[in-house]
């Protein structure tokens, strides 16, 4: 099978390389790295910048830069993945149904929707990490909340779209019912665009848990995530900038690999790049 | 070529290439041709048959869409010297541009800057061309405005592009053209999203602009009819190839090559039906003779019967969205097609023809009037009955790229009415699917195709094999053949002439193509802002009609023969008033009058 | 005229629905604000006048109602932090947090629009390239990540701004501004490189069209089709989208301020969170999701004046 146009350029590659490696990381770190190792901490060697028994330097407590770093991959990955999940499984049936229904239900729930989207994604996540008491489950619905209404609003847009087309009236005539419709004419052709929304929000979920942890309101210690690292490393910038440097540029690498994966994956799902005769 | 003339403009072996994935894609290839000092020449293909691409690169703008002329020579005759424009500098090319070679496009709608006044638009060219001042520039847009006959001129330079109707604004992009009395005026597609009386309008105006300035003409259409109204001589292009050139009369009268032959085959005329009775497949070069031919329908009773219907589209607004004014889309109409038998509904955009077929089956919701079908109340059923009323009819609809799922396989879709109605189960479900892909004459192994790797006509076909599953007895055909390439047209429609033929299938044919209509249908209705204004038999309507709207549509439509040259150099017709009434504005009722036995004339006037 | 009255009545259901929004996050969720405030381990008896004095025994409703009465007779409330009025608390954080949002905002604008229409210009040659990388890496980077290298590099290395603290503009300007250019930078960053990939893809579909052909089939030179005719077009769906990055903003900068110690709304709003002050937390995400809003009002009816398709209409 031949890859799609779009990821063949640079900027698809570098993208799914990646998202991949990052993902490899997430689930094979914890089962090939024992936890101490980001735990143990090396009194002798704190704030040690990158050597040769720290290749990424050590912390305030002297543990192990690019142990830490490995080991929150998964706790930043997870935290993500659930809150875009989450915000999907909110804002799917919502927005199906508001542009599938139409009318008042439409007007209701858009209203509603656009209010939600005038509060600041972050300043919501905050808010609802600081009411429900900040930790790590209360992260994800924090963020999985605060991401909701702009899911909803992508995918109402996407059915109200799709429900006028053409194939969507015909199969409507050939006797399908509106469940039907809904679940094999509406849905597959939105899926594209849900999928590279998706993309997209897991690199600003990825964004969003650094910065509610970096405010403290997110992860909570002994969970490692890299926002965590930067909160930590805030009052050693002077002696050791790296400390920040290091979880910075795997969030960074993250976020960059899913940015570029998903403009590539928009650009290999955009009807106009499909081979029409 | 007139003897010891020297040519305006000589295209020799123009070759350009654009930059694929994999490669040069060739756009088009060795094309040589000439065009005199005031003469018109037409370029006319089918999609893809380079055709744009070669007037794109006499003004060599087909380096902005990716294209590259790799080959030949463009020679331009101006004032001091012939230059070739192949290979003029960026200055050279700024300076022919606007000033020596003026140029119009297709998209009337987004020809020109929307957040710029016409008076800029008009002005700008001028004042770089000419060096005119900002006084005189306006002079001259107004003398131009004046030239191509828009009414007010004045008041249109303040105003900006949305807010002039599409047929104007192709008048203010030909003034814009015009303004520095180019020698060579090209027209690429100029009428083609137009409505046929706009179309009238546009060629008649090109015809005349061209007699009073002597300028040339290179006229680039896919439309044979509109070929032979206005071309001196014609090139024929077929895949980046030249096929054949010739005076107009040549080529129409003695076509020699074969694809001229069969371009000139598919393409219906406008009056060759007169004096037969039932509609008759057009005759394909390379298809055998004895085809199935629809006769007039024996007379066997009424299958749809529609009446008084009334459908209006709320305009929401204001706060909570609520109706303040009503389009009247459909209203009071009322007309029958029976058994086996096909009512064309013609009239031009917005007149109402495509919400009617819809109202028909409910897929806009009606807001008054019954439809019977099979004596059945089509508009009183509840959702559940709705469903299995569309089981004895279906739609096909205008863009095929459009109506078929992309995530689904042909077959799946067509299998789809099948399942759906329990007319097939198990096994039973791929025969049926399999003989339908038979009956559209497309090869069984597209069934397990998606529809991308299908073009146009064939997924066209395919979105009939789904309508026929269900063993309809009416099929609505919305404008169906009115986005594909006129061979395909043909094929098309002579299939839709034998399935009727065959299964004895009633067909609405909606469409704004009275050649089309002319030819597959037994009886025609017109439509004109909501209302039919005249309805009866083919050869009643189309021969001898009787409202004065039917009139002029009839007037305007071009005739695929340059003997017949109808369009004028002045043709003017009314613009179609807005369709948006306020709210609890009363409609008069449809009043008719007949003239004839069976033709129906509308004595209603419109307000 | 009745579009921006539309528009007007239209934002005062939306402020509405944010009041109600705003009360039932802070009230519904589970949690027992007495004891978010008291915490976990204070006396029953404390709780329970506690509970008293801020109402919490009435139905919601009845205290959703005193709450907006409050906000709309400039009653907002006291700190529990700060034991201070929040109301002129709020507008005295509003007026130093408007300056690195307007600050970022411009900065941004001025760098994003020629990037993003210079890459639109040569698709895919290097000058695309080169744009559309450093606007990918741009928006890659958690901007108090830029926060943090803009200290290390212009406050620790070379010394020239000054990486903490706010200077009220109308005791020294120059200070004020000083204090205020690496926060705004560091909100400015990753929206520029938001601003300019936005700026790219609608100069893209602009230069596609019909009319941008027509132009140069007048002869005008490219300098005018782009810079004349394409961005006249583009100047509104820009705008659009500048306007609904200013909730953006105003989420980051309770990041960024707490990073620079800068004394604004978004400082605030975090003492408000960290300290669980209900009063201050309600009063602040309401003033912060009203004034989102509003700028996007704003935008909607600037748009208004840059399009004359709505203008006319």
């Amino acid at each position: 099978m031949k890859l799609p146009a779009a990821f063949r350029t640079s900027k698809g590659l570098i993208g799914t390389g990646l998202v991949i490696a990052i993902l490899l990381v997430a689930v094979l770190a914890p089962m090939l790295i024992p936890a101490d190792w980001a735990t143990k901490m090396d009194m002798r060697a704190r704030l040690s910048p990158p050597t040769l028994a720290h290749p990424l330097g050590t912390d305030q407590l002297g543990r192990d830069l690019l142990y830490r770093v490995l080991l929150g991959t998964q706790t930043s990955i997870f935290i993500a993945g659930a809150a875009v999940l989450m915000s999907i499984v909110i804002g799917l049936p919502l927005g199906l149904i508001s542009g599938y229904a139409g009318g008042t239900t439409d007007n209701v729930l858009m209203r509603l929707v656009d209010t939600l989207l005038s509060f600041p994604a972050l300043l919501l996540a905050l808010t609802i990490s600081a009411v429900l008491g900040p930790n790590l489950h209360n992260t994800v619905i924090a963020i999985g909340i605060a991401f909701t209404p702009f899911l909803a609003r992508i995918i109402r847009g996407e059915a109200l779209r799709v429900a006028q087309m053409p194939y969507v009236e015909a199969a409507r005539t050939a006797g399908n019912s509106d469940s039907r419709l809904i679940l094999r004419h509406i849905l597959p052709n939105i899926m594209p665009a849900i999928i590279v929304q998706s993309t997209i929000s897991l690199a600003f979920a990825i964004l969003a848990e650094a910065g509610l942890s970096f405010l403290g309101l997110g992860t909570q210690p002994p969970d490692a995530s890299w926002g965590l690292m930067i909160q930590a490393s805030r009052d050693y910038l002077d002696r050791a900038p790296w400390t920040a440097l290091v979880p910075g540029a795997a969030v960074a690498l993250t976020v960059l690999g899913l940015n570029m994966f998903g403009d590539a994956l928009r650009d290999a799902l955009d009807p106009r790049s499909k081979g029409a005769s | 070529m007139p003897d010891g003339q020297t040519p305006l403009v000589s295209i020799e072996n123009l070759r350009v290439e654009f930059q694929g994935e994999d490669g040069p894609i060739v756009g088009v290839e060795d094309v040589s041709f000439s065009i005199a000092p005031g003469e018109t020449v037409c370029v006319v293909g089918e999609s893809g048959s380079g055709k744009s691409v070669t007037s794109l690169s006499l003004m060599r703008l087909v380096e902005f869409g990716g294209g590259r002329i790799v080959d030949g020579r463009l020679e331009f005759a101006r004032d001091g010297g012939v230059v070739d424009v192949a290979q003029a500098d960026p200055d050279t090319m700024q300076a022919i541009r606007g000033n020596e070679i003026g140029m119009i496009f297709q998209e009337p709608m987004t020809s020109l800057n929307p957040v710029f006044t016409i008076e800029r638009q008009m002005t700008d060219g001028l004042r770089m061309h000419r060096g005119l001042s900002a006084e005189a520039a306006r002079a001259r847009a107004l003398e131009l405005l004046r030239q191509v006959r828009i009414p007010e001129p004045e008041r249109r330079l303040k105003q900006y592009p949305h807010e002039l109707s599409g047929g104007m604004r192709q008048r203010v992009v030909i003034a814009m053209a015009m303004a520095c009395e180019p020698r060579l005026l090209i027209a690429d597609e100029p009428t083609t999203a137009l409505d046929v009386t706009i179309q009238a309008e546009i060629l008649s105006l090109i015809n005349r602009l061209k007699r009073e300035t002597g300028m040339a003409v290179l006229f680039i259409t896919h439309d044979m009819a509109v070929v032979a109204q206005v071309a001196d001589r014609v090139v024929v292009m077929y895949r980046g190839n030249l096929v054949e050139e010739g005076p107009v009369q040549e080529i129409f009268a003695h076509p020699k090559e074969p694809y001229t032959r069969a371009l000139l085959a598919a393409v219906p005329r406008l009056g060759e039906m007169r004096g037969k009775s039932a509609p008759e497949p057009l005759r394909l070069v390379g298809e055998d003779e004895h085809r199935l031919t629809p006769t007039a329908p024996a007379e066997r009773g009424p299958l749809l019967e529609v009446s008084h219907l009334t459908t209006r589209f709320p305009v929401k607004g204001g706060l909570f969205r609520r109706t303040v004014a009503n389009v009247h889309a459909v209203e009071d109409v009322s007309f029958v097609i029976n058994r086996g038998e096909t009512l064309a509904l013609v009239g031009e955009s917005g007149c109402g023809k495509s919400s009617c077929g819809r109202s028909i089956l409910r897929l806009s919701q009606p807001t008054s009037g019954t439809v019977l079908l099979d004596k059945r109340d089509i508009l009183g059923l509840n959702d559940r009955d709705l469903r299995r009323a569309w089981a004895d009819m279906q739609m096909v609809f205008q863009d095929p790229f459009a109506s078929l799922n992309p995530y689904m396989r042909l077959s799946e879709q067509v299998a789809e009415p099948l399942t759906n109605y329990g007319l097939a189960r198990g096994s039973e479900v791929q025969d049926r699917v399999a003989g339908l892909f038979d009956r559209v004459q497309l090869p069984r192994s597209f069934m397990s195709r998606f529809p991308h790797e299908l073009s146009g006509g064939q997924r066209q076909r395919v979105a009939i094999a789904r309508a026929l599953a269900v063993r309809p007895k009416l099929i609505i055909a919305d404008e169906a053949v009115s986005a594909l390439d006129v061979s395909v047209q043909a094929q098309v429609l002579n299939l839709m002439m034998e399935l009727q033929a065959e299964l004895d299938i009633s067909f609405l044919f909606i469409s704004h193509d009275m050649a089309v209509v002319e030819r597959v249908s037994h009886r025609v209705g017109v439509m004109y802002r909501g209302r039919l204004v005249e309805i009866g038999d083919r050869a009643q309507v189309m021969e001898s009609p009787q409202h004065a709207y039917t009139r002029s549509l009839l007037s305007a439509v071009p005739i695929a023969d340059p003997a017949r040259r109808t369009i004028g150099e002045d043709m003017n017709f009314r613009p179609i008033p807005s369709p948006v009434f306020p709210i609890g504005h009363e409609a008069a009722p449809s009043v008719y009058e007949e003239v004839a036995p069976g033709h129906l004339v509308l004595s209603t006037a419109f307000d | 005229m009745s579009y921006i009255l539309n528009r007007i009545l239209s934002m005062l259901l939306t402020l509405f629905l944010i009041s109600a929004i705003t009360f039932a996050v802070t009230n519904i969720l589970p949690g027992d604000v007495a004891m978010m405030i008291m915490g976990t381990q204070s006396n029953p008896e404390a709780l329970a006048g506690l509970r008293e004095t801020l109402g919490l025994n009435d139905p919601l409703l009845a205290q959703y109602g005193r709450w907006i009465g409050g906000m709309l007779t400039g009653d907002w409330g006291t700190s529990l932090v700060f034991k201070e009025p929040i109301a002129p608390l709020l507008i005295q954080k509003m007026t130093a947090s408007g300056l690195i949002v307007l600050l970022s905002m411009t900065i941004a604008l001025v760098c994003a629009v020629p990037l993003g229409v210079w890459a639109a210009v040569h698709p895919n040659r290097w000058q695309d390239t080169a744009s559309s990388s450093a606007a990918l890496l741009g928006v890659s980077l958690p901007d108090f990540f830029w926060g943090i290298m803009l200290i290390l590099l212009f406050a620790r290395a070379l010394h020239w701004l000054p990486s903490s603290g706010f200077v009220d503009p109308r005791e020294d300007l120059l200070l004020a501004l000083r204090h205020a250019l690496l926060p705004a930078l560091a909100l400015g960053l990753g929206l520029m490189a938001h601003l300019t990939r936005m700026t790219r893809a609608t100069m893209t579909g602009i230069l596609n069209q019909e009319f941008i052909r027509v132009a140069r089939a007048k002869g005008l030179g490219e300098g005018t089709v782009v810079w004349r005719y394409g961005l006249a077009n583009a100047v509104g769906p820009v705008m659009t989208v500048a306007g609904l990055q200013v909730g953006y903003l105003f989420g980051s900068i309770i990041v960024i301020e707490s990073l620079f110690n800068y004394t604004g709304m978004g400082w605030l709003t975090y003492q408000g969170l960290l300290n669980r002050d209900i009063p201050l937390i309600q009063a602040s995400v309401f003033v912060i999701a009203a004034v989102v809003m509003l700028a996007n009002l704003l935008v909607d009816i600037l748009y208004v004046l840059v399009d004359p398709r709505i203008r006319l209409s």
